[in-house]
């Protein structure tokens, strides 16, 4: 199949935001073709590159969402350049009036009101993919001028009422960057209209061109969201106005309700992105939960050993940031020494900038300093304190593994949480958990660890001193969390899930697209499966050998025998690469931490 | 949820949610839909079990409780974002063209013979240079989609101005023989007069901006900015006079009608640029220097058998008014287009949205 690949701000760049995932997903998913839409969010992000792309990604097709719109030679012909005439323009003014209408009701007018959205939407679409790039019109008085009387309107929205010239400049010009991907040529038969299927790796922005793709093409579309794109826009606009913040959320809020109705499948990370979705609109029906997936071979030799841990070591992994609370984990570590004299508490941190950072590790280290008094084993003995602050990649803990490895209980004591890395990486290490319950724990944890309430240092200290006295109860958590973490967690099942999506949503649109805008009636076996394998797989040995082979392997070994060639188009299942599966995983170990705490958290 | 340690409990009122607004309260005032109350709350650590315990089934509805009995703060205005203040550091670059020209006409008065030209030549890039380090920051900064089609014309009126009137002088006594005679004041005059151009540009943004923060609706801001606009423009030929006239004094002779219209012409042009009309500044500077260019020709033309009749239509002008009245006519009649361009554009809102 080919799949059209719609990022934002994401894959194919170096700084992108869920690129691991993405590059995960398509290298794993060899078999399937792929076409990458991306949006840039900076100058910055597009100067760096991107990252390499391997043999299956057939093309990337690029385009910002942050320049002065004047630069961009987008659209066709010579419309593009001379503006448009006075009947497009007319038509514009409709269709944006009925959009900005739309945009400004109250929350609950109901149906109508998201068909007015839908319908501004698309007849903005189709004039700028018939008449060339909206952009001077977004941003001219006339657009302007219809704002004002919308907001304006006896329907609309309070909050929307009070808003003056330089809301609505400003309005005007965050919608003007968000319907950019209007005026892009995405659509036609040689672009996105050629995928059999487009993937929305985000909402928001990242999938309007899915929408489009859907309304003119008949691209059946998936949209995946890790973090919910309409929460980041909450969060994001704090300092906007109030007129603005309204109207903001108004478009975005009916954009992801715009994107549930018409997507094929909806794919959240977790619960909390389940909520958000189903609080948006989206049918419970089209929901599948896809665990994030994440490399557990780096953490074979530690889950699959025999070591338990230091016996009396507490371990936590993370950044230093006020939202872990630490100082509750101090507190509460205070009380399991009262109680467990010989217990010790390792913080692994990993390495972050910023001032604020650099604070709260000063503080929480001269809190540690004056709750715990260095100890030494005799009179003549050097003594050391019982806290120890150790950074990741230093000389006590070189690696991730190796950290965890060190104790035999991990803590995580956060307030806020969105998807808890630390806690499936100490799954995968089959060590015993002790968590709060904040964010995605209690769903990532399901009854193999101990959880506890956030804020509740001595609810905290009770769990560790229990799991510490305990060493048989440890390993059996240990291994039930292990188990777990294989099951749901790992890379393999987020790939084998996104296969087996792929290949439901081929089967419910078995008509081909060529077929279907014709006046008969669609014959549905008219085109055999085959139709849509790629023809490269008839030729085995030029195209399954990755174009950079060479320059990893040694010469004699470019080829690759002719009965793992058999095996592998046999197999039914796309069999990833391990050359290429090992690639991300150990080029950056700790990014890889950051990249998706972004994805998952969001907070 | 377990049972809350007696001593929190008995510090709270009977109302828990009240707690909840007060530590919120900001939050919960700035909000514009339970939703965003809702985002807030999460990144602060509530979840649906910290919900639970305020008798919530979830965060959502808990937000709508907090969105409902929170009043909304509609008095205070909301934080009108900062419009990024103009920087003034090209301030101090404002008179570096009116200086580099005096230089370049100092050095060439003073010299004289086959030097002369190489110190004029060199002057004029020693002045093109300067102009464009001036222009290229500050408030006349072109905008987007600024065309080279417009420097060049600008430069052809700029040099018909300085030198022009002597060809066309010359021309129609049957010359030029050897060097036509140069208009240095025109070239001192024009050069000085950027730093009014950039002052009343400036002026024109600033105040522009304020109208945009206290107009209540676009059409009022309309009525407010196109006066402004004409005052700048009065400004300005004020400014531009003095210039010239303070040339004049120094240099003697100078065709204040027509680098007066030539002056307001250019202004208005960079400063529709900078607004990012750039379009019909473009074309109307290409039809005021097709119009001199023309006028020159036409002389040229009139000398060859049969077409007398061409040169005489600019050698009645001549005649009755002078040479400089072709420059002052076409560049009068384009900058009189451009002004009424301008007092229809520069009064939306939209061209001071983001400059």
């Amino acid at each position: 199949m080919r799949i059209g690949l719609l990022t934002d701000g994401g894959y194919p760049y170096t700084t992108g935001e869920s690129r691991l995932w993405c590059d995960r997903l398509v290298r794993g998913l060899a078999r399937h073709e792929f076409d990458i839409f991306a949006l840039s969010r900076s100058r910055e992000q597009e100067e760096r590159g991107l990252v390499e792309l391997p043999p299956q990604v057939r093309r990337v097709n690029t385009a910002p969402l942050w320049t002065a719109p004047d630069h961009r030679p987008v659209g066709r012909g010579r419309t593009a350049r001379r503006g448009h005439g006075r009947r497009e323009r007319r038509e514009f003014a409709a269709h944006f009036g009925r959009l900005a209408t739309a945009l400004c009701a109250e929350e609950t007018a109901g149906p109508h009101d998201a068909d007015g959205f839908a319908e501004g939407l698309y007849g903005l679409a189709a004039l700028a993919r018939e008449h060339g790039a909206l952009d001077v019109e977004l941003r001219s008085e006339t657009a302007v001028r219809i704002l004002e009387a919308a907001c304006r309107a006896p329907g609309a929205n309070r909050a929307v009422r009070a808003a003056r010239v330089p809301d609505h400049l400003a309005f005007a010009g965050l919608l003007e960057r968000a319907l950019r991907p209007l005026s892009l040529d995405w659509y036609g038969d040689d672009a996105l209209g050629a995928a059999d299927l487009s993937h929305a790796t985000s909402g928001g922005s990242a999938a309007l061109p899915g929408l489009l793709a859907k309304r003119f093409c008949g691209v059946p579309l998936l949209v995946t969201e890790y973090g919910v794109q309409l929460r980041a826009q909450y969060l994001a606009s704090r300092q906007l106005s109030a007129p603005v913040r309204a109207l903001q959320a108004g478009f975005q809020r009916r954009l992801a309700a715009e994107v549930y109705a018409r997507a094929e499948l909806v794919t959240p990370g977790n619960t909390h992105a389940r909520r958000w979705q189903e609080r948006c609109g989206a049918d419970r029906a089209k929901l599948r939960t896809v665990y994030p997936g994440m490399s557990a071979d780096r953490f074979h030799a530690v889950g699959e050993g025999a070591y338990g841990g230091e016996p009396n070591t507490l371990v936590w992994v993370g950044r230093i940031e006020p939202a872990k609370d630490l100082v509750a984990l101090l507190h509460a570590f205070a009380e399991v020494r009262r109680a467990e004299p010989a217990a010790r508490l390792r913080l692994v941190c990993v390495p972050t900038e910023g001032a604020g950072a650099a604070g709260y590790l000063a503080h929480c280290r001269s809190l540690a300093a004056q709750l715990f008094p260095d100890e030494a084993a005799g009179a003549h003995a050097v003594g050391e304190n019982p806290v120890s602050f150790e950074e990741l990649g230093g000389p006590e803990a070189p690696d991730l593994a190796g950290a965890y490895a060190a104790g035999s209980v991990v803590v995580l004591s956060s307030v806020v949480e969105g998807f808890p890395l630390s806690l499936v990486e100490a799954m995968f290490c089959g060590r015993a958990t002790v968590s709060t319950d904040t964010g995605a724990v209690v769903e990532v944890i399901g009854g193999t660890g101990l959880v506890v309430p956030p804020r509740n240092p001595r609810a905290l200290a009770d769990a560790c001193v229990s799991l510490l006295r305990d060493p048989e109860r440890r390993a059996r958590l240990g291994a039930a969390g292990r188990a777990r973490a294989l099951e749901l967690f790992t890379v393999e099942q987020n790939i084998a899930a996104f296969r087996g999506i792929y290949l439901e949503l081929m089967s419910h649109n078995p008509v081909h697209r060529e077929s279907a805008d014709r006046a008969q009636a669609p014959r549905p076996f008219a085109h055999p499966a085959e139709a849509h394998v790629p023809g490269r797989w008839a030729a085995p040995t030029a195209a399954r050998i990755p174009a950079g082979a060479a320059l990893r392997a040694p010469s004699w070994a470019a080829g690759r025998p002719l009965a793992v060639l058999l095996r592998d188009r046999l197999d039914p299942r796309d069999r990833p690469d391990p050359r290429d599966r090992a690639d991300p995983s150990e080029r950056a170990e700790p990014r890889e931490r950051l990249d998706i705490a972004e994805e998952g958290a969001g907070a | 949820m377990t049972d809350l340690p007696t001593a929190t409990a008995r510090r709270g009122p009977a109302d828990p949610v009240k707690a909840l607004m007060h530590r919120h309260r900001e939050l919960c005032e700035r909000a514009v839909d339970p939703l965003e109350i809702a985002a807030g709350l999460e990144a602060h650590g509530v979840t649906d079990r910290t919900a639970a315990r305020f008798r919530h089934r979830d965060v959502f509805s808990l937000a709508e409780e907090l969105y409902a009995r929170v009043p909304r703060d509609t008095q205070t205005p909301s934080a009108v974002r900062e419009l990024t203040r103009p920087s003034t550091g090209w301030a101090r670059w404002a008179l570096l063209p009116g200086v580099v020209s005096a230089l370049a006409v100092t050095g060439v008065r003073l010299t004289s013979g086959g030097i002369r030209p190489t110190v004029g030549a060199l002057g004029a890039v020693a002045f093109a240079v300067a102009l464009t380090l001036t222009l290229r920051r500050g408030p006349l900064r072109a905008g987007r989609g600024a065309r080279p089609l417009g420097r060049v014309c600008a430069g052809w009126l700029l040099a018909y101005a300085v030198g022009g009137d002597g060809l066309l002088g010359d021309a129609l006594r049957g010359g030029p023989d050897g060097l036509w005679a140069l208009d240095p004041a025109a070239a001192t005059g024009l050069a000085f007069a950027v730093a009014p151009a950039l002052w009343c540009a400036h002026l024109f943004s600033v105040q522009a901006r304020g109208k945009l923060a206290s107009s209540r609706g676009l059409a009022e801001f309309s009525g407010r900015s196109r006066p402004l606009l004409l005052a700048t423009a009065v400004l300005f030929l004020g400014g531009l006079t003095v210039c010239l006239a303070t040339a004049q004094l120094v240099y003697g002779s100078v065709q204040l009608a027509s680098c007066v219209a030539l002056g307001l012409l250019l202004w208005l042009a960079r400063l529709l640029a900078a607004h990012g009309f750039s379009a019909a500044a473009t074309k109307v500077l290409a039809a005021a220097a097709g119009a001199e260019l023309l006028a020159l020709a036409s002389v040229f033309a009139g000398r060859l058998p049969g077409l007398a009749l061409l040169g005489r239509p600019v050698d009645a002008v001549v005649a009755a008014w002078g040479p400089g009245a072709v420059p002052a006519v076409v560049c009068g009649a384009a900058a009189l287009a451009l002004l009424a361009r301008a007092a229809a554009v520069l009064a939306r809102a939209s061209a001071h949205c983001d400059q």
